[in-house]
């Protein structure tokens, strides 16, 4: 009786096991990927140091004191400061008029352009752009028609990070647009209806009672927003045409930089600091907001 | 293979925020093998925790639970988990598994698929009246036949207990004797050890034989259907057992006085009571009949038609605020007066509590 | 805003709207036409006047280039697509396990490796090249299909079980009780009923992973050195640079690189998008 009930156990746990091992081994695998970038960044392993010995956070020093590591910095939080807020507002902003708009096919057509470009490469995205911001041929090219002034865009550095800033824009605000929607979709409709019978404004509705009932939507799309804009890389590197701009480098851009210039300590020194970071984020975000919105309990 | 189920001082503790709610406390219980258990209570109550303890799906807090003398949960602790003590149940959502059809339902849960099972299976679907159906997706059957399909599946499992939870509570009320009728019918043919599980008394009263009355956590009272509605041990067991109408009575040298009637009652100790008469035994009538006192004259409030009977609200002519309801077999114009009668032997007496 | 008229108010609603995504579709727009254009056409009109003279001649020139490549995303793409949405189906089953079981320990767990998933996802995939390229270099695996492969699975998989984690959460628990009672044992429900179930969000966490890996561009870029043994993304890079390119051709690169993600997501997309609303809704809504 004993080994019957043993035996149906160690079959329950075989199960079990089975299910999450695969992903287990892999998390395990990213786990030693991430401790091994931790352990060299302490060492100064680089084209100099092929042997590389332990120097405790010398390659931390040396690659946060350059200035392209504070331009870069400055423009990943430029980037996903900018980024969440604006991206928050045009979400706000677009999901609103998508909301009121009757046709629900019509709706879906609407929303699905808005978050087509995310379904293109961000590489293309850039390619594509670097032609739209082509001096003669591209949006300088109908600004003049319309009598506007035109605009440097990626050839001076002062306009060049704005620039790169509007293409992540359109890429990714699609992504609030889509959850502040699903935030209004799911405010109770008899609030709406109760509003509309109190007489009451659709800018009013907008305001007093879709906005207010979505907090999780501001949750879930800020969060979405920072995480995928710590991650941009191909689009600065496509509008340079290499890592090597400094206005357009973000962080992940100096540390790939740090990498080809075989810098290898110090790119893991980069590596760690952006994992850090992301981990900082994530793990509340994880544990509060999203759980919660998945769980609705 | 049926089993005797037994459940001895099983109690279990629930963490509400900070607090421990006590849903169940120390509850004994025997099933006895081929034997039908109702188990009836108020909604949140426990009833659906003590089922979720016997199937495994829970674990008590402390207190065993044995099928036969085999133990299968103790305190913290699932000895034998659900899937492997062959339990049959009936969900009050029924559960079927939406994507199978309705013979892969009741399949299942059946090791052997040979020939043998395939008969077994079209026996029970004959049995239950949905042979033609079985090869229907849930999604495509009625209610009724949704939930013969699940009880199916309890069965073709030859299982060692059957646990049905509220099992007719999602059915329409048209359908509801014939289901009920046909569940008794089948537990015992099959001769199956049955725990029903309901906040309606008509569910008890139809498919089990023995009945208890869970409240506060643990029984207040075990017995036939009829011992609950006859001789509930409280008043709360004789409200949820059936309509009861409750009225102050006091005992007097082993006589209770009720509104104007007055009954032997040796038993009983004196003092004020409450006194307990269920609407069927109760009757307004000018004269007298044979077998029941009179309680006084009662003016009529309420008169309305039940389709079977009537239903009148009546009030004492001393006592306006007091309200009785009586099922009689004619109406009665509002205002008129009558003499209420009541069958002595009938008449409930509890403590005052 | 009470002195407009509910017909003036209506019409402004659809014209800002209307202009919004004429903005939108720009670059798409620019895509799709200048791709189309002749040499002649390139030199003399900007990227916003339709093609006078439609010709294919820019998509011959860049096929030649690109057919390796495309064909490389094709064969490393959609195997690993599969083959990652359904482990992490698994593993987010696994969690669903863990999460509705009474036992406050493995709520916990269920909890803390939940955030492990969620970090493994929103990482930054970049931080972790160098080891990566280093233990690749060491099996041999640059420049090929096997390193690609690891890479994306490394990667797509916590994704897949995170997305499909949100989608098991609506599981309805009598179904899976009703199953364990019948004695089916953890893999057998999650195969025979779990994945029925989950059909739609399985279909999602696919569609999702299948864009998301064609599109990537920093892990080929960084696996792959030789020309033209690489994937897509890399190879369409290559048509920005240098004076004196044409740019029908970068356009015609760049719509081969898109049309199959964007054709995904145009007819399949309506399911991913429903099923992430449905979820967001807590199964109420519909777009």
């Amino acid at each position: 009786m004993a080994t019957l009930e043993g035996r149906s156990r160690l079959r329950s746990i075989l199960n079990k096991a089975a299910l999450v091992l695969p992903t287990a081994a892999l998390s395990i695998i990213l786990l030693y990927l991430v401790l091994w970038n931790l352990y060299y960044s302490f060492t100064n392993w680089s084209l100099f140091h092929s042997i590389p010995e332990f120097v405790g956070l010398l390659s931390y020093a040396q690659a946060m004191s350059t200035v392209f590591f504070r331009s870069s910095f400055v423009h990943s939080l430029e980037l996903s400061g900018g980024l969440i807020l604006v991206g928050n507002l045009m979400g706000m902003l677009l999901a609103g008029l998508l909301y009121f708009v009757r046709s629900s096919k019509l709706r879906t057509v609407y929303l699905s352009i808005f978050i087509a470009p995310l379904a293109i490469s961000m590489a293309v995205n850039g390619v594509i752009w670097l032609w739209l911001y082509n001096l003669q041929i591209g949006i300088d090219w109908l600004l003049v028609r319309l009598s506007l002034p035109a605009l440097p865009w990626l050839s001076s550095t002062s306009t060049a990070f704005p620039s790169m800033f509007i293409v992540a824009v359109w890429a990714y605000s699609g992504l609030a647009v889509l959850f502040y929607l699903a935030s209004f979709m799911g405010v109770d409709k008899s609030l709406i209806e109760a509003a509309k019978m109190d007489g009451v404004g659709t800018f009013k509705t907008f305001f007093r009672v879709l906005l207010p009932n979505s907090y999780q939507g501001v949750i879930v799309a800020t969060a979405l927003l920072f995480l995928f804009s710590f991650k941009i890389f191909s689009l600065p590197f496509v509008l340079s045409g290499g890592p090597t701009n400094v206005s357009l480098q973000t962080t992940v851009v100096y540390m790939y930089y740090l990498y080809t210039t075989e810098f290898f300590a110090q790119s893991t020194a980069i590596a760690t600091l952006v994992t850090a970071i992301a981990a900082a984020v994530v793990i509340p975000f994880a544990l509060l907001g999203l759980r919660r919105w998945v769980r609705r309990e | 293979m049926v089993v005797t189920v037994k459940l001895s001082k099983v109690t279990k503790t629930f963490k509400k925020g900070k607090r421990n709610v006590e849903v169940l406390r120390g509850v004994d219980l025997v099933v006895e093998r081929g034997a039908c258990m109702g188990v009836l209570g108020p909604s949140g109550t426990g009833k659906t925790t003590l089922m979720r303890i016997i199937a495994g799906l829970e674990v008590p807090s402390s207190g065993e639970v044995y099928f036969d003398d085999k133990l299968v949960s103790t305190s913290n602790r699932i000895i034998v988990p659900p899937e492997n003590r062959n339990i049959g149940m009936v969900f009050q959502s029924w559960a079927l598994y939406p994507n199978m059809k309705a013979y892969d339902n009741i399949a299942f849960a059946v090791k052997n698929k040979g020939e043998e099972t395939r008969k077994k299976i079209e026996e029970i679907a004959e049995l239950l009246d949905i042979l033609h159906v079985l090869d229907r997706y849930p999604r495509e059957l009625s209610g009724g036949q949704q939930q013969r399909v699940a009880l199916a599946r309890a069965l073709a499992k030859d299982p060692s207990i059957l646990v049905l939870d509220e099992p007719f509570s999602n059915l329409d009320a048209r359908i509801r004797d014939s289901a009920r009728a046909l569940v008794k019918k089948v537990q015992k043919e099959f001769g199956v050890t049955a725990l029903v599980v309901s906040h309606d008394p008509a569910d008890i009263f139809s498919v089990a034989d023995v009945a208890g009355v869970l409240l506060d956590g643990n029984f207040a009272q075990v017995g036939s259907p009829l011992e609950l509605y006859d001789s509930p041990v409280s008043a709360r067991v004789a409200r949820l057992v059936g309509e009861i109408n409750e009225l102050d009575g006091v005992v007097e040298g082993g006589k209770l006085r009720v509104l104007r009637g007055v009954v032997e009652r040796r038993d009983c100790q004196d003092g004020n009571v409450k006194v307990g008469i269920r609407p069927e035994d109760l009757r307004v009538s000018e004269t007298e009949v044979q077998g029941m006192i009179s309680l006084g004259k009662v003016r009529a409030k309420v008169s309305s038609y039940t389709g079977s009977s009537f239903r009148l609200v009546v009030s004492p002519l001393e006592e306006e605020k007091v309200e009785l309801y009586v099922n009689s077999d004619r109406p009665m114009p509002i205002n008129s007066e009558a003499v209420l009668l009541a069958k002595p032997e009938k008449i409930k007496v509890f403590k005052n509590n | 805003m009470s002195e407009f008229g509910p017909t003036v108010k209506a019409f402004l609603h659809q014209l800002i709207l209307a202009i919004f995504v004429v903005i939108w579709l720009i670059p798409i727009y620019a895509m799709v036409i200048n791709g189309l254009k002749s040499e002649f056409d390139v030199t003399s009109t900007p990227v916003f006047i339709p093609p006078l003279h439609p010709s294919l001649t820019a998509f011959a020139a860049v096929w030649s280039q690109l057919d390796v490549p495309l064909l490389n995303s094709v064969i490393v793409v959609i195997p690993v697509s599969l083959v990652a949405t359904f482990i992490g189906a698994m593993a987010a089953y696994y969690f669903y396990l863990l999460s509705v079981s009474k036992r406050r320990s493995l709520n916990f767990m269920s909890n803390t490796i939940f955030s492990l998933i969620a970090l493994a996802t929103f990482m930054p995939y970049q931080a972790v090249i160098i080891p990566l390229t280093r233990i690749e270099a060491n099996w041999g695996l640059l420049n090929t299909y096997g390193g690609a492969i690891f890479a994306f699975i490394l990667f797509y998989i916590p994704t897949a079980a995170l997305l499909m984690s949100m989608f098991m959460a609506v599981l309805p628990r009598d179904i899976i009780d009703a199953a364990r009672i019948d004695g089916s044992g953890d893999l057998r429900t999650f195969f025979r009923i779990v994945v029925p179930l989950t059909i739609p969000g399985i279909i999602s966490t696919l569609i999702f992973n299948v864009i998301e890996m064609w599109n990537n561009f920093f892990i080929p870029l960084v696996l792959f050195n030789v020309a033209k043994q690489t994937l897509i993304p890399v190879a369409v890079e290559s048509f920005t640079g240098g004076y004196g390119t044409l740019y029908n051709e970068s356009f015609a690169a760049a719509f081969l690189a898109s049309i199959i993600p964007l054709l995904i997501f145009i007819f399949l997309g309506r399911y991913f998008i429903r099923g992430l609303v449905t979820l967001g809704t807590g199964g109420k809504g519909a777009v």
